[in-house]
């Protein structure tokens, strides 16, 4: 094909007024960046949902069946874990266990009490190794001692007002957790989600006394939360679980890391508004840039009605006018998506620092963005090139 | 039995070329405009054929519908009813591709220059030779020719921008000639151009006539560019009121010019009398006029020649022989008796006629000549 040779005509009608080019370009840009914000808060929110599961070590799941997101408090028997310890291609199997409404802490200043907020306490074995974290590994020890716990520094300041720089100061502070004394001894680091406003670890052992009434009858750790199954080497993640899944009593699921983490970003997705309202905010951006690059395309042909009618009447046919202005329209989806990529990634980065949400342009987030950018500006190129088909060359003479 | 047709004289033809192919034929052309009760006739009846390597300029008062005319031959309106035939292909009911492919085989030049402000000249050129297919290379040395021709040759690669209105013109009528078009169809060209670049555009619509056998309808009401005319065409509300051709005219004038009779008439009037002539034919052997007959009409040749014969009363007798360029049958009409010869062909032979009463018409209004003198002194002021 000799096509390359052409006259580049697209190119040239959209970048000879440089002025209206820029306001193109900004407007797509607009639109571009309005998208990428949706994307971001949306992929951020469900990443902090199940940023417990990315910071926890292990390669398969289990929950009770009637837990339908983390946040719900569905326990199942410590028997499960035990079973699962016999299975092979099981390393080891642990348990977390999670309480949220109970767990109450309070602040008390100069002997008064201030209001108490609920946070998510998680309570292990401290020989189990479940978190990644490296200061929850060094801070063992601390834990170790009766009616301590670390908190987590991101935990919401306005309900949980600490001062979280120094661990010597924090331990001076007098709290009480669901009643009881507690000491806190130190920070990590986890974050906060929809459900939680934040987070305390504790020894198992310091759970059980803070919590005792987890079960009516018997001992308070009986009943776990979490499931965490580490795999010997060798055997596939894939395959145990199917194990596993015959093996243990149908009262709870198992997952591997992948599903654990797609099911409740899917919870979060589809069983609440989130999913909605961003999705609304998609489209919004969308339909605005849609509009935006209609005005550019439709402008331009208004403008050369007369030219293009020329090119009719020396037999250039529909099929060239189409082409030209699906050239037209990728032009400037591509053109308009480089700097709205750049400017999103200055206000992810500003963002991620405000918010300590994890703003994180993946992959999968670009070509989302860049696919829907080039199918907004196709598709107006399209509605306006109706105006360019009803141009009529019997008109010019 | 002699044929005498409709065909005006002045039709040009029996002229020169008549064995060139038809570029254009329009038969029994109607166009409507509207719908309805708004529907409104913009040609009648619209005949006219147009020869390879013509150059016809079509004239009229405006609303006349030589436009519509043109955008009918240019493809850019359907036919609605009749006969339209451009390149050998009939426009009636054709489909798309043959008007992609039609269109692409004509020159437009339009009044308006309708060039794009984000190519330069020579792009808009090349945007008609790219669809011609032409070899890049080969095409621009054309563009550059054509542009150098038409006295832009400093100002190829500028946009339109930066052209003067006489400029951007030529540029579009370089763009209507690039691909070496078939039939070029003009529509004012030559009106935004000074005298100069007028006559460069006209020379060159003459030497691709010429050279390449391209055929050229132009609307034009720049009397400066009348003498390129092969033909010219006069309408008036939707109907061909006049479709001659100038070359043969001026031969029937120069002929007419011979008649002792008609001396004194002035072109004007000579013009007249061509355009009522009719075309006469006769094979070989022939009898144009029989002597003894009544006498109706008055003989020029145009080609072949003619035996005058006249009977005795016992034996025929040549008296004379006649060759194109002479007349006969004069003689009946002036005196009002019966013809007083045979006349038969010696060969196929083309004759130009006039009826009795537009001939005693003819030598009435020479007689007035002095009277013609003053109306076109006193018209002059």
């Amino acid at each position: 094909m000799k096509r390359t040779t052409k006259t580049p005509l697209a190119w040239k009608n959209l970048t000879h007024d440089w002025r209206r080019f820029v306001v193109a370009i900004a407007g797509i840009s607009f639109a571009v960046l309005l998208m990428f914000t949706q994307v971001g808060f949306q992929n951020a929110l469900f990443d902090s949902q199940v940023k417990i599961i990315d910071d926890m070590e292990g390669d398969i799941f289990i929950v009770s069946k009637a837990k339908y997101t983390l946040a719900a408090e569905k326990r199942f028997s410590i028997s499960r874990i035990h079973q699962a310890r016999s299975c092979s291609g099981v390393r080891g199997a642990y348990p977390i266990y999670s309480e949220l409404t109970t767990s109450v802490l309070r602040k008390i200043d100069r002997g008064t009490g201030n209001r108490g907020y609920p946070l998510r306490s998680l309570g292990f074995h401290l020989n189990d190794p479940v978190f990644q974290s490296p200061a929850i590994k060094q801070q063992l020890q601390r834990l170790r001692a009766p009616g301590t716990a670390l908190i987590d520094v991101k935990s919401k300041a306005k309900k949980f007002d600490f001062d979280m720089q120094q661990a010597e100061k924090l331990s001076k502070y007098h709290v009480e957790l669901a009643g009881k004394r507690l000491t806190l001894v130190g920070t990590f680091d986890l974050g906060t989600d929809f459900a939680h406003d934040g987070n305390l670890i504790t020894s198992a052992e310091n759970f059980a006394n803070y919590f005792p009434h987890r079960k009516r009858m018997g001992d308070p750790l009986s009943v776990v939360d979490l499931g965490i199954i580490h795999l010997l080497p060798g055997f596939s993640a894939a395959e145990v679980k199917q194990r596993l899944h015959n093996t243990l009593d149908k009262d709870v699921v198992v997952h591997t890391r992948d599903e654990f983490r797609a099911a409740e970003i899917k919870f979060w997705e589809k069983s609440t508004p989130i999913g909605t309202i961003f999705l609304a905010g998609k489209i919004i951006g969308f339909i605005v840039g849609m509009v935006i690059c209609y005005q550019v395309i439709y402008s331009d042909i208004a403008d050369h009605m007369a030219e293009f009618a020329t090119l009719k009447a020396m037999g250039y046919t529909t099929g060239y006018f189409i082409r030209l202005i699906i050239i037209e329209s990728l032009l400037l989806s591509l053109i308009g998506f480089v700097p709205g990529t750049l400017v999103s990634r200055a206000l992810y980065a500003w963002l991620a620092g405000k918010t300590g949400l994890q703003m994180l342009m993946s992959f999968e987030c670009l070509a989302f963005v860049l696919t829907a950018t080039i199918a907004m500006c196709i598709v107006s190129g399209m509605l306006a090139v109706r105006k360019l088909l009803a141009a009529d060359p019997a008109t010019l003479f | 039995m002699d044929s005498q047709t409709t065909i005006p004289a002045t039709s040009g033809t029996f002229a020169e070329g008549m064995h060139l192919p038809k570029t254009v034929s329009v038969a029994g052309l109607d166009h409507f405009f509207g719908e309805g009760e708004l529907r409104k006739q913009a040609l009648y009846n619209n005949t006219l054929d147009v020869r390879r390597g013509e150059i016809v300029i079509m004239t009229g008062p405006s609303g006349s519908g030589k436009t519509t005319l043109l955008t009918l031959i240019g493809t850019l309106r359907c036919v609605q009813a009749g006969s339209l035939k451009v390149l050998g292909n009939e426009l009636l009911g054709s489909d798309r591709d043959l008007i992609v492919r039609l269109r692409r085989e004509l020159g437009f030049i339009f009044q308006a220059h309708n060039l794009f402000e984000s190519l330069t000249a020579f792009q808009n050129v090349n945007m008609a030779a790219e669809l011609a297919g032409i070899d890049p290379k080969i095409a621009a040395r054309r563009i550059k020719s054509l542009l150098t021709r038409l006295g832009l040759a400093e100002r190829i690669h500028y946009k339109p921008k930066s052209l003067s209105g006489g400029q951007k013109q030529r540029v579009a009528i370089a763009r209507g000639l690039v691909h070496k078009p078939r039939l070029i169809l003009a529509d004012e060209p030559t009106a935004a151009l000074d005298e100069k670049s007028g006559r460069e555009v006209v020379t060159l619509f003459q030497e691709l006539a010429r050279d390449e056998g391209c055929t050229i309808i132009m609307v034009t009401h720049d009397n400066r560019i009348l003498d390129v005319a092969d033909r010219i065409v006069n309408m008036v509300d939707g109907h061909i009121k006049s479709d001659v051709a100038v070359q043969e005219t001026s031969v029937i004038c120069e002929f007419l010019k011979g008649f002792p009779l008609f001396a004194d008439l002035t072109p004007n009037t000579l013009a007249e009398v061509a355009d009522q002539m009719m075309v006469h034919e006769a094979d070989e052997g022939q009898e144009v006029i029989r002597q003894g007959d009544a006498g109706d009409l008055f003989y020029l040749i145009r080609d072949g020649s003619v035996n005058v014969l006249v009977d005795d009363g016992e034996k025929r007798k040549k008296i004379a022989e006649l060759k194109a360029g002479q007349f006969f049958g004069e003689a009946a009409l002036i005196t009002d008796e019966p013809r007083n010869a045979t006349i038969t062909a010696q060969e196929k032979s083309v004759f130009y006629v006039l009826g009795k009463n537009d001939f005693r018409r003819v030598l009435e209004t020479s007689a007035s000549f002095e009277e013609e003198l003053r109306q076109a002194l006193f018209n002059r002021q």
